[in-house]
């Protein structure tokens, strides 16, 4: 038998990361390339054009933090970029006499303009897709009708003429004022949010936001805060836009509000797509072909936005995942292997497991103690009860299973319970504690996790990062952990992927190896399954909510998978309630079975009881002739 | 304040007319969003491009600022053709732009309808330049015919042709979608797609009808809007987009009797909160309106709250 810890690690190293010898020859390149170029720019107007390049590049990722990684289509965006352009404008110039130092007004333009994507954020968080961006797109009206209007009573942006000549930038003696000084700061800066994007993307950070963008709820109902990660990237995305602001500001030795206007909107956005939402090189390279490419068009200028138009239409119509899309540089797929180390056939449908997980140790039983109490719920849905005045309790490591026609309020109670909706009436209690009304990522801080009837799980992201979503709510490295990588987030990371692919190996081949990488999408429909249940048990819960985890499956998965749940309880002690249509799952595993019938308990006991009981027999095959 | 209260009737017109105009373009954007669940962007420049085919049409039939037919005919004639220029490109809009991307994430659909509009917005900037085209309606309306008075209020000829041809095209739809075949396969389609495909209805053909009586509507209120300022430019759809959007998110999205009301009321905010504001502000009104609106009570006036499928 061959070890189980082999069977679940991968044969090379992690393709995200990259080896270490590829990444400095990399970092070598880049460093050479962006020494050299300013320098070896023809002219001054290449040289401009090759440090505006840099300032696209900037607002480009820093969009791509809001709407690549988070999904968040922000279309107030360049009014951040504005603000922080104005910022540097006002504080160092002759508008108000203030000369502060550009090692001040830097920042300050950044973390200001922070704040104010931080309060736009707050307050148009709750709204989804379209409605977020009709009303940033509204922000972003106002922020331009306040620039062409401050003007009077007190001239503060001086209205259509903009504010102009500015202090040069010294850095600390160091002063930036020929054209490739300005390239060399840009590019530079350009650098450090690259290399932040990049640590951000693979860190929990990362994954939460693309967990928001997948799957909004579900990404709530596996313990991402979502309001606050959401809040973040708006921050983030702001952040970024704001010193790119302050640079362009500078470079250009004026701000009119014309630079902030729709058009430029279009142009980061257009960047962003064409490079791939989310792709980090993607979207830089599109930040670099679209700069470079209108210059090449001169004498089509005209057309040059109608362009832009097309190219969005025609990307989402053919490429939608942008250039990047599937080919990144690195991105090493690895092959299904059709054999594993022992020299066994691979097949889909053997009971792969079977001395693999972790021996049984100790063997649990139901316990006295109760983990999980519903007192009177009742959820009214405008008149209808889904629930109707419910009570229930599970014992510590019970097998409870409900059982109930459809309709009945089964799936209604899971998100009671998981914190979806708020109950009308009663109350929840979670070992001993009070959780009624709490949010679902606090349920799952909690200790309850659950799995979906019509799978939610984060379709774009791989197999492990699905599962590794599931610790987000045990971490806590928040953007400075990673951005500097200290030892906690290093520390965290580790443990992270230890018991993602720890609880993807319990379901052996299936889920491991080449598995990885995969795409959840790309699997399977019972596969997809396993790896919601994996996903569930990575977030370290005590007490896991499947929703029909047998559901289409054929008749050996279901065998399979019914033995698997068992074992949840046996070898690892897990409490759960299950809701179920398969009788003969219900009838093997359950300690104890409950049949709702129209949101109303009929029957509680053990299965024989239940499936005995002439109320439920009613409820599933209806009421006798002549009664 | 008393200043107020005498120039309320006038206002109160005023708001009509505006909010008249509003609710036609919110009708497009609410039968498109109760159908495809989506966000036509583009809907706006829509209406551009209705309000210069309505100067154009009056361009050519003028000589020498002498019409060359009926004042009552170029009239119609406007509106019509407007309103066929303005189906035509939302159709086109949704057979190139968003069929193939029907069954997409919702995402890529509205930024390709962002691509179409800003694809259509500087098609006509080519063609037609930024500057301004304006109505010459002085031939079109005779000098004695063109305001009159009830009490201190002033109508004007153009504000209540505006009201009228409004509440006409709404009743017209109304009949359309309550008492007609089509009209049932409509509401079937926007309560459900593809129970309504599996039912006989040829959803592909409901989707095309529906763009092209909104974007008609958009078009004529286009039109209408440059008879009564007398002017369109290339830019003018993106405000009226907004405006419209508004208007059908006020009254809630997806019901067409919630963008009248939406509409309308919107207009009549507008034009009572003109006397108290400088006028640069006046948009940021209906962008207020926009973003309480979606804040406090996302599903609108009269739309009713779903909560979320798990």
């Amino acid at each position: 038998m061959n070890e189980p810890s082999r069977s679940i690690s991968l044969p090379h190293a992690n393709p995200l990361t990259g080896r270490p010898a590829n990444r400095l020859l990399v970092f070598a390149v880049v460093a050479a390339v962006l020494a050299i170029a300013p320098l070896s720019m023809p002219n001054n107007y290449w040289l401009r054009i090759y440090s505006m390049t840099g300032i696209w590049v900037m607002l480009a990722l820093g969009l791509n933090v809001v709407a690549g990684f988070a999904g968040l289509l922000d279309l107030a965006y360049v009014a951040f970029f504005g603000i922080g352009a104005y910022i540097f404008a006002l504080l160092s110039s002759s508008q108000f006499d203030l000369h502060l130092p550009f090692v001040l007004v830097l920042p300050m333009a950044a973390f200001i303009t922070m704040g104010i994507g931080i309060g736009l954020g707050a307050t148009s968080i709750r709204l989804k897709g379209d409605y977020l961006a009709i009303v940033t797109l509204a922000f972003a009206q106002i922020f331009k009708l306040l620039l062409l209007n401050l003007d009077t009573p007190i001239n503060i942006t001086g209205g259509v003429n903009g504010i102009f000549g500015f202090d040069p930038i010294n850095i600390f003696g160091l002063r930036i004022v020929s054209p490739v000084a300005y390239a060399y700061l840009i590019w530079l800066c350009a650098l450090t949010v690259t290399g932040g994007s990049f640590r951000l993307k693979r860190s929990r950070i990362g994954r939460g936001w693309e967990a928001i963008r997948e799957d909004e709820l579900a990404a709530e109902a596996m313990g991402v805060n979502t309001t606050w990660m959401k809040l973040m990237a708006f921050a983030g995305g702001a952040c970024i836009a704001g010193a790119a602001g302050a640079l362009f500001a500078s470079f250009q030795d004026s701000v009119f509000p014309n630079n902030f206007d729709f058009p430029q909107l279009v142009i980061v956005y257009c960047m962003v797509i064409l490079g791939g939402l989310g792709n980090i090189t993607g979207v830089i390279l599109g930040a670099v072909i679209l700069s470079i490419l209108p210059e090449f068009l001169r004498e089509y200028g005209a057309y040059r936005m109608m362009s832009y138009g097309l190219i969005l239409i025609v990307l989402m119509a053919l490429r939608p995942q942008g250039l990047m899309g599937e080919f990144g540089f690195r991105r090493k797929t690895q092959k299904r292997p059709d054999k594993d180390e022992t020299g066994r056939l691979r097949a889909s449908t053997d009971l792969y497991y079977d001395g693999q997980a972790p021996a049984a140790t100790k063997r649990y039983v139901k316990g006295a103690r109760i983990m999980l109490e519903l007192q009177n719920i009742t959820q009214d849905f405008g008149g209808l009860k889904a629930v109707d005045n419910l009570s229930l309790t599970l014992y510590e490591k019970e097998i409870l299973s409900i059982i109930g026609p459809n309709g009945a309020g089964k799936t209604t109670l899971f998100n009671l319970i998981s914190g979806i909706y708020p109950p009308t009436s009663g109350s929840i209690y979670f070992e001993g504690a009070d959780i009624t009304g709490l949010k679902p990522h606090q349920i799952v801080r909690a200790g309850i996790a659950r799995t979906f009837q019509n799978l939610r799980l984060f379709s774009q992201m791989s197999v492990l990062d699905n599962a590794k979503v599931g610790q987000f709510c045990r971490t806590q490295a928040g953007p400075l952990a990673v951005l500097f990588h200290l030892p906690r987030h290093q520390k965290e990371e580790a443990q992270t992927e230890e018991i993602a692919k720890e609880a993807l190996g319990l379901f052996g081949a299936r889920l491991t190896g080449y598995r990885f990488a995969q795409q959840a999408v790309f699997l399977s429909y019972a596969n997809r399954r396993r790896i919601e249940i994996a996903r569930a048990m990575a977030t370290d819960a005590k007490v896991l909510l499947l929703d029909e985890p047998s559901a289409g499956m054929n008749p050996q998965e279901t065998a399979e998978i019914t033995e698997f749940i068992r074992r949840l309880r046996d070898a690892f002690g897990y409490t759960l309630l299950l809701i179920e249509h398969k009788l003969n799952v219900v009838r093997t595993i359950s300690d104890r079975v409950i049949a709702l019938d129209s949101g109303v308990k009929i029957a509680e006991g053990r299965y024989e009881e239940v499936a005995g009981s002439e109320q439920v027999i009613e409820a599933y095959l209806g009421r006798k002739k002549g009664r | 304040m008393e200043l107020y209260w005498q120039q309320l009737p006038q206002q109160l017109v005023n708001g009509l007319t505006l909010g008249g105009v509003y609710a036609l373009i919110a009708i497009g954007y609410t039968m498109v969003y109760g159908i495809l669940g989506m966000l036509n962007f583009a809907h706006g420049e829509v209406y551009m491009i209705g309000g210069f085919t309505g100067w154009w049409v009056l361009h050519l039939l003028t000589r020498n600022n002498e019409i060359l037919m009926n004042a009552a005919l170029v009239i119609a004639l406007m509106l019509i053709i407007a309103m066929g220029v303005s189906g035509l490109v939302g159709i086109m809009a949704e057979r190139l732009a968003y069929r193939p991307l029907r069954n997409a994430p919702r995402m890529n659909l509205l930024l390709s309808a962002l691509g179409v509009s800003i694809f259509l917005q500087n098609l006509i900037l080519t063609y037609q330049g930024a500057k301004v085209r304006t109505f010459h309606i002085a031939s079109l309306i005779p000098e004695s015919f063109r305001v009159f008075h009830i009490g201190s209020t002033v109508f004007s000829f153009m504000r209540t042709l505006v009201i009228a041809v409004t509440f006409l095209l709404m009743a017209l739809l109304t009949i359309l979608i309550k008492k007609t075949k089509v009209g049932k396969a409509m509401r079937a389609t926007a309560q459900d797609i593809e129970a309504a495909a599996f039912m006989g209805v040829d959803v592909d053909r409901i989707v095309v009808l529906v763009f092209l009586i909104g974007s008609a509507l958009g078009g004529a209120a286009g039109t209408l809007v440059g008879l009564l300022f007398t002017q369109v430019d290339y830019y003018v759809g993106f405000q009226a987009g907004l405006k419209g959007f508004t208007a059908a998110v006020l009254g809630g999205i997806g019901s067409i009797y919630g963008a009248m009301l939406g509409g309308i009321l919107l207009g009549l905010t507008e034009s009572l909160a003109v006397t108290f504001l400088p006028a640069a502000y006046k948009d940021v009104v209906a962008f207020v309106i926009l973003i309480t609106v979606l804040i406090v009570r996302p599903w609108g006036l009269v739309g009713e709250r779903i909560p979320e499928k798990v």
